[in-house]
């Protein structure tokens, strides 16, 4: 019960919740509440992600746990949850590029391909919304980099090749025709 | 000399530039030789030794051993990656309809579940927003927080406009006591009505402290309905000080 509030209330700006707030709360044993109330979620369609800190890889007491859903969702899943199809492309695209470039590319860079689908001032309120949500962020004036969203939500090396896969059928549908 | 001299700096703060942007804008790694920038920069330093360029071959040096990482780092990433070309990527991107780029994004999507509620640190969170709020239209009021810097500026502030009101009390009072001449006093309302309500305002609030500090007597008679003002060149104290109060305002006050 205690675990699944602190996991699932915000209580801070950004969700989840970090290893030792859960320690302080549920004893040292806390991985064995964790764990207990994973599986009860699953059934569910949530699961609890742990995501650790950067040079920090198995210190759990720095790591921050979330709940996220463990399945896809579908398209129009995700108009009733009350997102635009034009605002996820437009996140889809600016987060492949990042991840194909290494994690940063210049904001130029990502407009120039947001631009080929959206007009340019649509592009860039979705580059805002994207850094306001944590999807993204601006490090220098001109430099967007993977945000702290990203690494909880989107499994980027399945974003990259479900953007390759996709093509490639796209391709050979336009083969089989010609 | 001194033109090699020169030349051979601006190539290494050149060298140390373009290390710097691939640094901060994420650029491919392998743009630059490494070996080629090592060999120039041996070269450089057998023709110059002096101070200035052992410290700008330090930072070189430094910069090289960073893009040497971020080359580790960028191989590593490629590796990940399955070796996907940035390049690739984006023309890709630019050939899918949108519908097909957010097909492709869910696969890979999971969002946070969290709720949003109230709790003892948010609505400490929206009390400190809500102090730190500039009053509106520019008034300063209570639960404005000010800080050391704006403290500072406003008793700078009230201390000129303190000076400004000695000055002003000392004009009124000298003027006064040369209205009162040699009969001693001054109607009141001469003393005080002018042009504007505004004028007329501000020399009776500025004459209620003259008579407050002792400098000028009133003397109220009821029955003409006068009140006669007495100056003083010296201060004066009261034995037993009473309150009176004039009303301003309304056909009185204006001429």
């Amino acid at each position: 019960m205690i675990a699944a509030t602190m996991l699932l209330f915000k209580s801070h700006r950004r969700p989840g919740i970090r290893g030792w707030e859960l320690k302080n709360r549920l004893g040292k044993n806390y991985m064995r509440v964790v764990d207990a109330l994973n599986s009860r979620l699953k059934p569910l369609g949530l699961e609890i992600k742990t995501v650790f800190e950067e040079g920090e890889e198995n210190n759990l007491d720095k790591a921050r746990f979330y709940v996220t859903l463990s399945h896809p969702l579908t398209m129009s899943d995700l108009v009733t949850a009350g997102w635009r199809i034009d605002e996820v492309a437009a996140l889809a695209i600016t987060l492949s590029t990042l991840s194909s470039r290494g994690g940063k590319a210049s904001v130029k860079d990502v407009l120039e391909i947001l631009e080929t689908k959206f007009p340019r001032w649509k592009a860039e309120a979705y580059l805002e919304k994207a850094i306001r949500r944590g999807y993204i962020e601006k490090i220098e004036e001109e430099t967007l980099a993977i945000g702290w969203r990203t690494r909880v939500e989107i499994d980027q090396k399945t974003l990259l090749k479900a953007i390759l896969e996709h093509q490639e059928s796209v391709g050979e549908k336009g083969t089989s025709k010609t | 000399m001194m033109r090699k001299l020169t030349l051979s700096k601006d190539e290494l703060e050149r060298i140390i530039q373009i290390c710097e942007n691939i640094e901060k804008r994420g650029l491919n790694p392998f743009t630059v030789s490494v070996k080629s920038i090592l060999e120039n920069l041996r070269k450089l330093l057998e023709e110059n030794p002096s101070l200035d360029h052992y410290i700008l071959d330090a930072e070189t040096m430094y910069r090289i051993a960073t893009i040497i990482a971020l080359q580790h780092k960028w191989l590593e990433e490629k590796a990940k990656a399955l070796f996907i070309d940035a390049q690739m990527i984006s023309t890709r991107l630019v050939a899918m309809d949108k519908k097909s780029i957010v097909q492709a994004f869910l696969k890979a999507w999971r969002p946070i579940i969290s709720l949003e509620q109230m709790t003892t640190q948010r609505l400490r969170q929206g009390l400190d927003h809500f102090l730190s709020l500039p009053p509106r239209k520019g008034e300063r009021e209570y639960g404005w927080k000010i800080t050391e810097k704006e403290l500072e500026m406003i008793k700078a502030k009230l201390k000129l406009e303190e000076k400004a009101l000695i000055e002003r009390l000392k004009e009124l009072h000298q003027e006064l006591i040369k209205e009162a001449g040699d009969r001693g006093e001054v109607d009141y309302w001469k003393f005080v009505i002018r042009e504007s309500f505004h004028e007329t305002f501000e020399r009776a609030y500025l004459l209620s402290f003259l008579i407050t500090e002792g400098y000028v007597d009133v003397r109220k008679n009821p029955l003409k309905d006068e009140i006669k003002l007495i100056p003083h060149e010296e201060k004066l104290k009261r034995r037993s000080p009473k309150s009176l109060v004039i009303t301003i305002g309304g056909d009185r006050a204006e001429r």
